[in-house]
């Protein structure tokens, strides 16, 4: 059983196709969070499962019931905005309770479930100011409370954390994963943060102009990307791309350096061009084949260092020193362990 | 400023003489109709312009209920009352379907309403006064409360347009989520948040139709509002002044009331109009 499907959506503005054909199943209680970079569709998407975009064909299912059609009132969706969109006229707990309003229940009703909710978000000392008077992390409460009052199938986030500061962001991440666990709702969280992704998801979704790259665990999408933007997106600082090619079956030439992948379920092609893919986190093994990195700038973090470096083509490259405390300038040799190198094709599609 | 020296503020006071005057002019009319309202005629025609010696408020009373100011002041607060509440209640509702309802044509809409802002009463008068001949209008309150509303909507509809075009759209679209229909999302949401464009609009369109003539002398031709009773009060030949100063008095006293109570926000008002769209 599924609580939210995407059959073969399409969205067009115009003749500009935004989303092109996805399809997706969700379990329920499932947290998941589709990411991408700016432009790629999903907020789009999200807002077209909360009805407030026309999907131009394809049909999309909440618990099991087909919704495409339905306004976002009769979807059994809550959703939480970005600018939080809360009343400016309204007290708290009229902001809270106002679709418990609209939907008949009277005044002792509506406001005891919202005092509940409060409870929970512990915002109960703030239910009769208005939203002028509280602060930024309180005002993304009171639009979660909001979107709990409602008891929805479905909960939508689209990029709640994005108008907070660095502190509370983090600690608002933490609390969306305990409401998480203690609702037990499904949740579909819309972020261009791949932080943010990797700490709440249970599955991310990575999409790319207007189509899904890849669904999967965070874990996966980190160890197993299926391609090179995946790769690139998920993970921070980004993985390390490189020209190379192929000089025997399983063995690559980069930068003058000759590399076996043992692990290698293909045979290549002799001369085949390819890229080769390594985050910065693997450039800092201590035996293996090794780079010669020319040092340009070091970003000291403390428990590690960012190295932005060249290679001796000129390609610049990223590692991660941790043992080491480098200085700019040095010429360094960066070994690393085979097995963290992903190979990719010249469409950028992964070579296992 | 306030590290202009002795000659900069010595300036400043030059400045300040025009200014009293321009003030002065704005002021003295008032003076002058209260000032000769207290007079008899005989007081006024010995001295026109000399503070009133004898005051008496004898000119009020007849104003008030020989001239038939009675039943002119009730004309003027009917039509304008009821101009006004259709105005905002009209504009309020087409400001939000311009600006935030996708509708086909909505742009087409939208300029042509801005279109018929641009055309002077004056022009359209003849059409407009066969309109209401035919439309069993004449001489009928109801035939000028529409007639006020037909005039001073555009502006209406696009100073509650350009308003509720700043408000986020995420607003509506929560209250879409939280179960509101187009007309809840307009009641709850929409027109308590417009309370400051109301606000201005319901001012200014007061001032239009309290002190319009033009319209007015058309339409409610039997009976009349206040403004245009108080043209009917000059005479061919000669013209009781203290009596007309007395009507005149009474027909901007509700408007200076106005004005004081809300002074800052007609000022903020008019900028808004100005600034906006």
């Amino acid at each position: 059983m599924s609580n939210l499907a995407l059959e073969n959506v399409h969205k067009s503005f115009g003749s500009v196709d935004v989303i092109k054909g996805v399809d997706l199943e969700i379990s329920p209680g499932e947290f998941v969070v589709f990411v991408g970079p700016s432009g790629c569709g999903k907020s789009t998407l999200l807002r077209m499962i909360a009805g407030l975009e026309d999907v131009s064909s394809g049909t999309i299912s909440i618990a099991d019931k087909d919704v495409t059609s339905l306004e976002p009132y009769d979807r059994g969706i809550a959703m939480v905005f970005q600018s939080y969109a809360l009343y400016p006229h309204m007290t708290v707990a009229e902001n809270m309770g106002f679709a418990l309003r609209l939907a008949g229940k009277s005044k002792a009703e509506w406001r005891l479930i919202v005092e509940d909710a409060a409870k929970i978000l512990q915002i109960d000392a703030l239910l009769d100011r208005k939203p002028a008077e509280l602060s930024g992390g309180q005002r993304q409460r009171v639009a979660i409370g909001r979107a709990i009052v409602r008891k929805p199938e479905v909960f939508l986030f689209d990029e709640p954390l994005s108008n907070l500061d660095a502190e509370l962001r983090v600690q608002t991440r933490i609390e969306i994963a305990r409401l998480h666990q203690t609702l037990d709702t499904t949740m579909i969280y819309v972020t261009h943060d791949q932080t943010e992704a990797m700490t709440l998801a249970d599955r991310i979704v990575v999409l790319r102009g207007g189509k899904i790259e890849q669904v999967g665990k965070p874990t996966d999408l980190y160890d197993d990307p299926d391609n090179a933007f995946v790769a690139g997106f998920i993970g921070s600082p980004a993985m390390n791309f490189l020209a190379c090619e192929a000089v025997n079956a399983n063995t690559v030439r980069v930068e003058g350096l000759e590399v076996k992948l043992p692990s290698l379920k293909i045979a290549l092609n002799l001369g085949q061009k390819l890229r080769l893919g390594i985050r910065p986190e693997h450039l800092n093994g201590t035996k293996g084949p090794s780079l010669k990195i020319k040092m340009d700038v070091v970003e000291q973090l403390g428990a590690t260092a960012f190295v932005h470096g060249k290679m001796e083509s000129g390609t610049p490259i990223l590692v991660e020193a941790r043992a080491s405390r480098p200085k700019a300038g040095e010429l360094i040799d960066v070994p690393f362990a085979p097995e963290y190198i992903y190979l990719f094709d010249g469409d950028g599609q992964r070579i296992r | 400023m306030a590290i202009s020296g002795k000659r900069e503020r010595r300036s400043m006071w030059f400045a300040s003489v025009p200014m009293g005057l321009l003030a002065l002019s704005c002021i003295y009319p008032l003076y002058f109709a209260l000032n000769n309202a207290l007079k008899d005629n005989r007081g006024y025609i010995l001295d026109r312009f000399g503070m009133v010696t004898d005051p008496s408020f004898e000119n009020f009373v007849t104003a008030w209920s020989r001239a038939r100011f009675s039943e002119y002041f009730l004309n003027s607060v009917i039509t304008t009352g009821g101009a006004v509440a259709t105005l905002l209640l009209v504009s309020s509702m087409a400001g939000f379907a311009l600006a935030v309802l996708r509708f086909p044509f909505r742009r087409t809409v939208f300029v042509l309403i801005l279109a018929s802002l641009m055309i002077p009463v004056q022009v359209i008068l003849v059409p407009f006064y066969q309109t209401i001949i035919a439309t069993g209008l004449l001489n009928t309150r109801i035939g000028l409360i529409i007639s006020y509303t037909a005039f001073f909507l555009p502006f209406s509809i696009y100073l509650m347009t350009a308003f509720y075009a700043g408000i986020p759209r995420d607003l509506t679209e929560a209250a879409r989520i939280d179960g509101a229909r187009f007309l809840q999302v307009w009641w709850y949401v929409m027109l308590p948040m417009g309370k400051p464009a109301l606000l201005t609009l319901g001012i200014l369109n007061t001032l239009y139709c309290w002190n319009d003539v033009l319209i007015s002398l058309l339409v409610l031709q039997n009976e009349r509002t206040l403004m245009v009773g108080i043209t009917a009060l000059r005479g061919e030949y000669t013209t009781n002044v203290p009596l007309l100063a007395a009507g005149i008095v009474l027909a901007a006293a509700p408007i200076v009331v106005i004005y004081l109570v809300f002074q800052r926000r007609i000022v903020a008002g008019i900028a808004a109009g100005a600034v906006k769209g």
